[in-house]
Protein backbone atom coordinates (compact mmCIF):
# COMPACT_ATOMS: atom_id res chain seq x y z
CA UNK A 1 0.00 0.00 0.00
CA UNK A 2 1.45 3.41 -0.90
CA UNK A 3 1.41 5.98 1.85
CA UNK A 4 0.07 9.26 0.56
CA UNK A 5 2.13 12.06 2.00
CA UNK A 6 2.09 15.71 0.92
CA UNK A 7 5.51 15.16 -0.60
CA UNK A 8 4.23 12.22 -2.58
CA UNK A 9 1.28 14.22 -3.95
CA UNK A 10 3.63 17.01 -4.84
CA UNK A 11 5.91 14.57 -6.58
CA UNK A 12 3.08 13.04 -8.55
CA UNK A 13 1.70 16.43 -9.54
CA UNK A 14 5.06 17.63 -10.71
CA UNK A 15 5.70 14.40 -12.51
CA UNK A 16 2.39 14.72 -14.35
CA UNK A 17 3.04 18.34 -15.23
CA UNK A 18 6.59 17.73 -16.40
CA UNK A 19 5.63 14.68 -18.40
CA UNK A 20 2.87 16.66 -20.09
CA UNK A 21 5.30 19.40 -21.02
CA UNK A 22 7.89 16.93 -22.19
CA UNK A 23 5.48 14.84 -24.22
CA UNK A 24 5.15 17.56 -26.82
CA UNK A 25 8.77 17.10 -27.87
CA UNK A 26 10.80 13.96 -28.45
CA UNK A 27 11.29 13.34 -24.78
CA UNK A 28 12.12 9.70 -24.25
CA UNK A 29 10.32 8.13 -21.31
CA UNK A 30 8.11 9.59 -18.61
CA UNK A 31 10.00 11.51 -16.00
CA UNK A 32 9.42 12.05 -12.28
CA UNK A 33 10.46 14.84 -9.92
CA UNK A 34 12.96 13.81 -7.28
CA UNK A 35 13.10 16.20 -4.31
CA UNK A 36 16.44 17.19 -2.79
CA UNK A 37 17.74 15.15 0.11
CA UNK A 38 20.60 13.22 1.65
CA UNK A 39 21.66 9.65 1.60
CA UNK A 40 24.41 7.71 3.30
CA UNK A 41 26.49 5.81 0.77
CA UNK A 42 27.58 2.31 1.69
CA UNK A 43 31.17 3.34 2.08
CA UNK A 44 32.11 5.60 4.94
CA UNK A 45 34.91 8.03 5.23
CA UNK A 46 37.54 6.72 7.56
CA UNK A 47 38.24 9.02 10.44
CA UNK A 48 35.15 11.16 9.98
CA UNK A 49 33.35 10.60 13.23
CA UNK A 50 30.30 12.80 12.74
CA UNK A 51 27.44 11.19 10.85
CA UNK A 52 27.01 14.44 8.87
CA UNK A 53 30.21 13.70 6.97
CA UNK A 54 28.83 10.41 5.82
CA UNK A 55 25.86 11.94 4.06
CA UNK A 56 25.81 12.88 0.41
CA UNK A 57 23.60 15.82 -0.49
CA UNK A 58 21.64 15.48 -3.72
CA UNK A 59 19.89 18.44 -5.33
CA UNK A 60 16.35 18.14 -6.70
CA UNK A 61 16.27 16.76 -10.23
CA UNK A 62 14.12 14.76 -12.66
CA UNK A 63 14.55 11.07 -13.42
CA UNK A 64 12.98 8.71 -15.96
CA UNK A 65 10.42 6.46 -14.29
CA UNK A 66 11.66 3.45 -16.22
CA UNK A 67 14.72 2.45 -18.21
CA UNK A 68 14.96 3.37 -21.88
CA UNK A 69 13.24 0.64 -23.91
CA UNK A 70 14.19 -1.18 -27.09
CA UNK A 71 11.55 0.76 -29.01
CA UNK A 72 12.71 4.12 -27.69
CA UNK A 73 16.28 3.29 -28.56
CA UNK A 74 15.30 2.01 -31.99
CA UNK A 75 13.77 5.38 -32.81
CA UNK A 76 16.97 7.07 -31.70
CA UNK A 77 19.20 4.77 -33.74
CA UNK A 78 17.04 5.11 -36.83
CA UNK A 79 17.30 8.89 -36.83
CA UNK A 80 20.99 8.97 -35.81
CA UNK A 81 22.78 6.73 -38.23
CA UNK A 82 26.11 6.85 -36.41
CA UNK A 83 24.38 4.88 -33.64
CA UNK A 84 23.11 2.06 -35.85
CA UNK A 85 24.52 -1.35 -35.22
CA UNK A 86 26.81 -1.55 -38.23
CA UNK A 87 27.96 2.05 -38.08
CA UNK A 88 28.97 2.71 -34.51
CA UNK A 89 32.67 3.44 -33.99
CA UNK A 90 34.74 1.09 -31.84
CA UNK A 91 35.67 3.98 -29.59
CA UNK A 92 31.99 4.38 -28.68
CA UNK A 93 30.79 0.76 -28.47
CA UNK A 94 32.29 -2.72 -28.52
CA UNK A 95 31.30 -5.45 -30.97
CA UNK A 96 28.35 -6.63 -28.84
CA UNK A 97 26.51 -3.35 -29.29
CA UNK A 98 22.78 -4.11 -29.72
CA UNK A 99 23.66 -7.72 -30.46
CA UNK A 100 20.22 -8.90 -29.26
CA UNK A 101 18.63 -7.04 -32.17
CA UNK A 102 17.98 -8.50 -35.59
CA UNK A 103 18.76 -6.72 -38.82
CA UNK A 104 17.39 -3.29 -39.61
CA UNK A 105 13.63 -3.21 -40.05
CA UNK A 106 13.10 -6.29 -37.88
CA UNK A 107 15.16 -5.46 -34.84
CA UNK A 108 12.88 -7.23 -32.35
CA UNK A 109 9.45 -8.77 -31.97
CA UNK A 110 6.47 -6.74 -30.69
CA UNK A 111 6.77 -8.22 -27.20
CA UNK A 112 10.36 -6.93 -26.94
CA UNK A 113 9.64 -3.27 -27.64
CA UNK A 114 8.76 -2.36 -24.07
CA UNK A 115 11.66 -4.21 -22.51
CA UNK A 116 14.69 -2.26 -21.37
CA UNK A 117 17.32 -1.81 -24.05
CA UNK A 118 20.60 -3.55 -23.18
CA UNK A 119 23.92 -4.04 -24.96
CA UNK A 120 24.39 -0.29 -25.05
CA UNK A 121 27.61 1.50 -24.17
CA UNK A 122 28.02 4.56 -21.96
CA UNK A 123 28.64 6.69 -25.05
CA UNK A 124 25.42 5.42 -26.64
CA UNK A 125 23.43 5.98 -23.44
CA UNK A 126 24.90 9.42 -23.03
CA UNK A 127 24.12 10.36 -26.62
CA UNK A 128 20.56 8.99 -26.38
CA UNK A 129 19.86 11.11 -23.30
CA UNK A 130 21.29 14.21 -24.97
CA UNK A 131 19.10 13.60 -28.02
CA UNK A 132 15.97 13.89 -25.86
CA UNK A 133 17.21 16.93 -23.94
CA UNK A 134 18.28 14.93 -20.90
CA UNK A 135 21.50 13.51 -19.43
CA UNK A 136 22.57 10.39 -17.57
CA UNK A 137 22.02 10.55 -13.79
CA UNK A 138 25.10 10.94 -11.62
CA UNK A 139 26.03 7.98 -9.44
CA UNK A 140 24.99 9.97 -6.36
CA UNK A 141 21.59 10.78 -7.87
CA UNK A 142 21.08 7.19 -8.88
CA UNK A 143 22.06 5.76 -5.50
CA UNK A 144 19.90 8.35 -3.74
CA UNK A 145 16.83 7.25 -5.69
CA UNK A 146 17.60 3.60 -5.05
CA UNK A 147 18.02 4.39 -1.34
CA UNK A 148 14.51 5.92 -1.49
CA UNK A 149 14.80 7.70 1.88
CA UNK A 150 15.14 4.24 3.43
CA UNK A 151 11.52 3.40 2.57
CA UNK A 152 10.86 -0.29 2.05
CA UNK A 153 14.46 -1.13 2.66
CA UNK A 154 14.04 -4.81 3.32
CA UNK A 155 11.92 -5.42 0.23
CA UNK A 156 14.53 -3.74 -1.97
CA UNK A 157 17.26 -5.75 -0.36
CA UNK A 158 15.36 -8.99 -0.89
CA UNK A 159 14.67 -8.15 -4.55
CA UNK A 160 18.37 -7.57 -5.15
CA UNK A 161 19.38 -10.81 -3.51
CA UNK A 162 16.80 -12.75 -5.53
CA UNK A 163 18.07 -11.10 -8.69
CA UNK A 164 21.69 -11.92 -7.93
CA UNK A 165 20.68 -15.52 -7.19
CA UNK A 166 19.17 -16.14 -10.63
CA UNK A 167 21.41 -14.67 -13.29
CA UNK A 168 20.30 -13.92 -16.86
CA UNK A 169 16.59 -13.90 -16.19
CA UNK A 170 14.32 -12.90 -19.04
CA UNK A 171 13.83 -9.11 -19.00
CA UNK A 172 10.32 -7.88 -18.14
CA UNK A 173 8.19 -5.47 -20.15
CA UNK A 174 8.37 -2.09 -18.40
CA UNK A 175 4.64 -1.42 -18.47
CA UNK A 176 2.84 -1.05 -15.12
CA UNK A 177 5.85 -1.77 -12.97
CA UNK A 178 5.73 -1.15 -9.22
CA UNK A 179 7.19 2.19 -8.11
CA UNK A 180 9.28 3.21 -5.16
CA UNK A 181 8.55 6.17 -2.87
CA UNK A 182 9.95 8.59 -5.46
CA UNK A 183 7.61 7.18 -8.11
CA UNK A 184 10.47 5.40 -9.90
CA UNK A 185 10.39 1.78 -11.10
CA UNK A 186 13.00 -0.97 -11.07
CA UNK A 187 16.08 0.75 -9.73
CA UNK A 188 17.35 -2.74 -9.08
CA UNK A 189 16.62 -6.30 -10.06
CA UNK A 190 15.95 -5.76 -13.78
CA UNK A 191 19.21 -4.53 -15.33
CA UNK A 192 22.37 -2.77 -14.20
CA UNK A 193 22.34 0.88 -15.22
CA UNK A 194 24.92 3.32 -16.56
CA UNK A 195 25.56 6.48 -14.60
CA UNK A 196 27.23 9.56 -16.02
CA UNK A 197 30.24 9.30 -13.71
CA UNK A 198 30.57 5.52 -13.58
CA UNK A 199 34.31 6.20 -13.86
CA UNK A 200 34.35 7.86 -10.47
CA UNK A 201 37.58 7.71 -8.57
CA UNK A 202 36.65 5.59 -5.56
CA UNK A 203 38.89 6.54 -2.70
CA UNK A 204 38.33 8.81 0.24
CA UNK A 205 39.13 12.40 -0.51
CA UNK A 206 42.44 12.68 1.34
CA UNK A 207 43.87 9.50 -0.13
CA UNK A 208 46.23 11.30 -2.45
CA UNK A 209 48.23 12.33 0.63
CA UNK A 210 48.11 9.10 2.55
CA UNK A 211 47.91 6.46 -0.14
CA UNK A 212 45.09 4.62 1.63
CA UNK A 213 43.06 1.78 0.19
CA UNK A 214 40.04 2.10 -2.03
CA UNK A 215 36.73 1.60 -0.23
CA UNK A 216 35.97 -1.83 -1.61
CA UNK A 217 39.40 -3.33 -1.25
CA UNK A 218 40.52 -5.54 1.60
CA UNK A 219 40.61 -3.71 4.90
CA UNK A 220 38.42 -0.94 3.56
CA UNK A 221 35.49 -3.30 3.52
CA UNK A 222 35.32 -3.15 7.30
CA UNK A 223 34.05 0.41 7.01
CA UNK A 224 30.81 -0.50 5.33
CA UNK A 225 27.90 1.24 6.97
CA UNK A 226 25.76 -1.84 7.17
CA UNK A 227 26.62 -5.43 6.61
CA UNK A 228 23.59 -6.04 4.44
CA UNK A 229 24.98 -3.57 1.97
CA UNK A 230 26.84 -6.36 0.28
CA UNK A 231 24.61 -5.53 -2.68
CA UNK A 232 26.11 -2.07 -2.84
CA UNK A 233 29.61 -3.50 -2.99
CA UNK A 234 28.55 -5.46 -6.02
CA UNK A 235 27.15 -2.37 -7.69
CA UNK A 236 30.17 -0.16 -7.03
CA UNK A 237 32.60 -2.87 -8.07
CA UNK A 238 30.61 -3.57 -11.19
CA UNK A 239 30.58 0.10 -12.15
CA UNK A 240 34.27 0.50 -11.55
CA UNK A 241 34.97 -2.47 -13.82
CA UNK A 242 33.26 -0.81 -16.78
CA UNK A 243 34.74 1.14 -19.65
CA UNK A 244 32.91 3.62 -21.83
CA UNK A 245 32.52 1.37 -24.85
CA UNK A 246 31.54 -1.76 -22.90
CA UNK A 247 28.13 -3.29 -23.51
CA UNK A 248 26.38 -6.05 -21.59
CA UNK A 249 23.22 -8.08 -21.90
CA UNK A 250 22.20 -6.96 -18.40
CA UNK A 251 23.33 -3.38 -18.71
CA UNK A 252 20.87 -0.62 -19.65
CA UNK A 253 20.18 2.95 -18.58
CA UNK A 254 17.65 5.64 -17.85
CA UNK A 255 18.00 9.40 -18.27
CA UNK A 256 17.79 12.31 -15.85
CA UNK A 257 17.33 16.03 -16.20
CA UNK A 258 18.18 19.14 -14.21
CA UNK A 259 15.27 20.78 -12.50
CA UNK A 260 14.60 24.05 -14.33
CA UNK B 1 58.76 -22.69 -33.49
CA UNK B 2 56.28 -20.63 -31.54
CA UNK B 3 58.65 -17.72 -31.60
CA UNK B 4 58.96 -17.99 -35.34
CA UNK B 5 55.20 -17.87 -35.86
CA UNK B 6 54.95 -14.90 -33.58
CA UNK B 7 57.68 -13.12 -35.48
CA UNK B 8 56.08 -13.81 -38.82
CA UNK B 9 52.82 -12.50 -37.45
CA UNK B 10 54.53 -9.38 -36.28
CA UNK B 11 56.20 -8.75 -39.63
CA UNK B 12 52.99 -9.32 -41.57
CA UNK B 13 51.16 -7.15 -39.07
CA UNK B 14 53.64 -4.33 -39.46
CA UNK B 15 53.57 -4.59 -43.23
CA UNK B 16 49.78 -4.38 -43.22
CA UNK B 17 49.87 -1.51 -40.81
CA UNK B 18 52.31 0.33 -43.04
CA UNK B 19 50.14 -0.09 -46.09
CA UNK B 20 47.07 1.14 -44.24
CA UNK B 21 48.96 4.19 -43.12
CA UNK B 22 50.18 4.76 -46.63
CA UNK B 23 46.69 4.49 -48.08
CA UNK B 24 45.42 6.81 -45.41
CA UNK B 25 48.06 9.39 -46.19
CA UNK B 26 47.14 9.15 -49.81
CA UNK B 27 43.56 10.15 -48.99
CA UNK B 28 44.80 13.25 -47.24
CA UNK B 29 46.39 14.68 -50.35
CA UNK B 30 43.24 14.25 -52.42
CA UNK B 31 40.94 16.44 -50.34
CA UNK B 32 40.99 18.74 -47.37
CA UNK B 33 42.07 16.99 -44.15
CA UNK B 34 38.95 18.03 -42.27
CA UNK B 35 36.57 15.60 -43.95
CA UNK B 36 38.65 12.49 -43.28
CA UNK B 37 36.55 10.12 -41.18
CA UNK B 38 38.44 9.15 -38.03
CA UNK B 39 39.50 5.55 -37.57
CA UNK B 40 36.88 3.56 -35.70
CA UNK B 41 38.83 3.37 -32.44
CA UNK B 42 40.27 6.88 -32.64
CA UNK B 43 39.55 9.45 -29.94
CA UNK B 44 39.10 11.88 -32.85
CA UNK B 45 35.56 10.49 -33.04
CA UNK B 46 34.81 12.82 -30.15
CA UNK B 47 33.99 16.22 -31.59
CA UNK B 48 33.66 18.40 -28.49
CA UNK B 49 35.18 21.85 -28.75
CA UNK B 50 37.89 22.87 -26.28
CA UNK B 51 39.44 26.29 -25.70
CA UNK B 52 43.23 26.49 -25.63
CA UNK B 53 45.40 28.61 -23.36
CA UNK B 54 45.76 30.91 -26.37
CA UNK B 55 41.98 31.33 -26.51
CA UNK B 56 41.62 29.26 -29.69
CA UNK B 57 38.83 26.75 -30.32
CA UNK B 58 40.31 23.30 -30.73
CA UNK B 59 39.02 19.82 -31.40
CA UNK B 60 40.80 16.57 -30.63
CA UNK B 61 41.10 15.77 -34.34
CA UNK B 62 43.44 18.73 -34.74
CA UNK B 63 46.05 16.56 -33.01
CA UNK B 64 45.99 14.33 -36.08
CA UNK B 65 48.97 13.87 -38.37
CA UNK B 66 51.49 13.53 -35.53
CA UNK B 67 51.65 11.22 -32.54
CA UNK B 68 50.54 12.92 -29.31
CA UNK B 69 51.50 12.64 -25.68
CA UNK B 70 48.30 13.38 -23.82
CA UNK B 71 47.40 13.83 -20.14
CA UNK B 72 44.64 15.26 -17.97
CA UNK B 73 45.36 17.57 -15.05
CA UNK B 74 43.90 20.59 -13.23
CA UNK B 75 45.98 23.61 -12.47
CA UNK B 76 45.07 24.08 -8.78
CA UNK B 77 46.44 20.60 -8.19
CA UNK B 78 49.39 20.88 -5.82
CA UNK B 79 51.36 17.72 -6.22
CA UNK B 80 50.32 15.10 -8.76
CA UNK B 81 49.57 17.31 -11.78
CA UNK B 82 52.88 19.20 -11.87
CA UNK B 83 54.55 15.78 -11.73
CA UNK B 84 52.51 14.57 -14.71
CA UNK B 85 53.57 17.62 -16.69
CA UNK B 86 57.20 17.19 -15.70
CA UNK B 87 57.02 13.54 -16.81
CA UNK B 88 55.81 14.78 -20.20
CA UNK B 89 58.67 17.26 -20.26
CA UNK B 90 61.13 14.48 -19.56
CA UNK B 91 59.90 12.79 -22.72
CA UNK B 92 60.31 16.07 -24.57
CA UNK B 93 63.86 16.55 -23.26
CA UNK B 94 64.91 13.07 -24.32
CA UNK B 95 63.97 13.81 -27.94
CA UNK B 96 65.90 15.91 -30.41
CA UNK B 97 64.54 19.16 -31.79
CA UNK B 98 63.69 17.47 -35.10
CA UNK B 99 61.96 14.64 -33.31
CA UNK B 100 59.97 17.06 -31.18
CA UNK B 101 58.74 18.84 -34.29
CA UNK B 102 56.94 15.57 -35.13
CA UNK B 103 55.12 15.28 -31.79
CA UNK B 104 52.19 17.03 -30.08
CA UNK B 105 52.00 17.43 -26.31
CA UNK B 106 48.43 17.93 -25.10
CA UNK B 107 47.19 18.71 -21.60
CA UNK B 108 43.45 18.76 -20.93
CA UNK B 109 41.88 20.13 -17.78
CA UNK B 110 39.53 18.25 -15.44
CA UNK B 111 38.36 21.56 -14.05
CA UNK B 112 36.14 23.66 -16.35
CA UNK B 113 35.02 25.86 -13.45
CA UNK B 114 38.41 27.14 -12.42
CA UNK B 115 40.70 26.50 -15.38
CA UNK B 116 40.09 29.44 -17.69
CA UNK B 117 42.34 29.82 -20.74
CA UNK B 118 44.29 32.47 -18.78
CA UNK B 119 44.78 30.08 -15.88
CA UNK B 120 46.14 27.51 -18.32
CA UNK B 121 48.46 30.12 -19.76
CA UNK B 122 49.80 30.93 -16.28
CA UNK B 123 50.24 27.22 -15.63
CA UNK B 124 52.18 26.82 -18.88
CA UNK B 125 54.36 29.75 -17.91
CA UNK B 126 55.00 28.40 -14.43
CA UNK B 127 56.08 25.10 -15.93
CA UNK B 128 58.20 26.72 -18.67
CA UNK B 129 56.11 25.29 -21.45
CA UNK B 130 57.15 27.50 -24.34
CA UNK B 131 57.26 25.29 -27.39
CA UNK B 132 54.29 25.59 -29.76
CA UNK B 133 53.86 21.83 -30.11
CA UNK B 134 52.18 21.96 -26.69
CA UNK B 135 48.47 22.59 -26.30
CA UNK B 136 46.67 23.16 -22.99
CA UNK B 137 42.90 23.24 -23.18
CA UNK B 138 39.72 23.51 -21.14
CA UNK B 139 36.09 22.76 -22.00
CA UNK B 140 32.86 21.77 -20.21
CA UNK B 141 32.05 18.90 -17.81
CA UNK B 142 30.56 16.72 -20.55
CA UNK B 143 33.61 17.05 -22.81
CA UNK B 144 35.91 16.34 -19.86
CA UNK B 145 33.91 13.23 -18.97
CA UNK B 146 33.96 11.92 -22.54
CA UNK B 147 37.70 12.39 -22.92
CA UNK B 148 38.44 10.81 -19.53
CA UNK B 149 36.16 7.86 -20.31
CA UNK B 150 37.91 7.39 -23.67
CA UNK B 151 41.31 7.43 -22.02
CA UNK B 152 40.10 5.15 -19.20
CA UNK B 153 40.88 7.79 -16.60
CA UNK B 154 38.85 7.70 -13.38
CA UNK B 155 38.21 10.95 -11.55
CA UNK B 156 35.91 12.54 -9.03
CA UNK B 157 35.40 16.11 -7.92
CA UNK B 158 35.44 16.38 -4.14
CA UNK B 159 33.50 18.79 -1.93
CA UNK B 160 36.29 21.37 -1.97
CA UNK B 161 36.27 21.47 -5.78
CA UNK B 162 39.52 19.53 -6.11
CA UNK B 163 39.77 16.30 -8.07
CA UNK B 164 40.81 12.79 -7.21
CA UNK B 165 42.08 11.31 -10.42
CA UNK B 166 44.25 8.72 -12.07
CA UNK B 167 47.65 10.01 -13.11
CA UNK B 168 48.07 8.61 -16.60
CA UNK B 169 50.17 9.51 -19.61
CA UNK B 170 48.83 8.28 -22.95
CA UNK B 171 50.55 8.09 -26.32
CA UNK B 172 48.26 8.41 -29.34
CA UNK B 173 49.33 7.62 -32.86
CA UNK B 174 48.81 10.18 -35.63
CA UNK B 175 45.27 8.83 -36.14
CA UNK B 176 44.28 9.37 -32.52
CA UNK B 177 44.38 5.70 -31.55
CA UNK B 178 45.72 4.88 -28.08
CA UNK B 179 49.05 3.08 -28.47
CA UNK B 180 50.51 3.22 -25.01
CA UNK B 181 49.49 4.19 -21.48
CA UNK B 182 51.34 4.29 -18.24
CA UNK B 183 50.71 5.64 -14.80
CA UNK B 184 52.65 8.80 -14.29
CA UNK B 185 54.21 10.62 -11.33
CA UNK B 186 57.95 10.42 -11.40
CA UNK B 187 58.12 7.18 -13.35
CA UNK B 188 60.67 6.20 -15.94
CA UNK B 189 59.45 7.47 -19.32
CA UNK B 190 61.76 5.41 -21.52
CA UNK B 191 59.07 3.07 -22.74
CA UNK B 192 56.68 5.86 -23.64
CA UNK B 193 59.52 7.61 -25.45
CA UNK B 194 60.39 4.46 -27.39
CA UNK B 195 56.76 4.00 -28.47
CA UNK B 196 56.62 7.61 -29.53
CA UNK B 197 59.78 7.33 -31.64
CA UNK B 198 58.31 4.37 -33.49
CA UNK B 199 55.16 6.34 -34.29
CA UNK B 200 57.02 9.30 -35.76
CA UNK B 201 57.07 9.72 -39.47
Amino acid sequence: MIKVSPRYCCTVLLAVVSSLILRSTASGGEISFIPAGNYAPFYTKEGSSSSEDKLIRVKAFLLDIHQVTNEEFRQFASSNEEWRRGNVSKLFADTHYLQHWGEEGKEFGPEEGNKPVVNVSWFAAQSYCESVGKRLPTTDEWEYVLNDMDRNKEAVHRAVMDWYAVPNRELPSLINRPKNGFGISDMVAVVWEWTNDFNNFMVRSDARDSGSKAAFCGGGSLNVTELDNYAAFMRYSYRSSLQGNFTGKNLGFRCAKDKE
Amino acid sequence: MKKYILLTGLVVGLALHGSILYAHEHDHTAESKKIVTPKSDSIFNINDVWTSSEGKQVQLSQLGGKPTVIAMVYTSCQYVCPMIVSDMQRIEKSLSKTENSKVNYAVFSFDPDRDTPDKLKDFAGAHRIISDNWVLATSNPSAVRKLAVSLGIKYKKDKSGDFDHDAVITVLDSDGVIKYQQSSVGKNMDEATAVLKKLMR
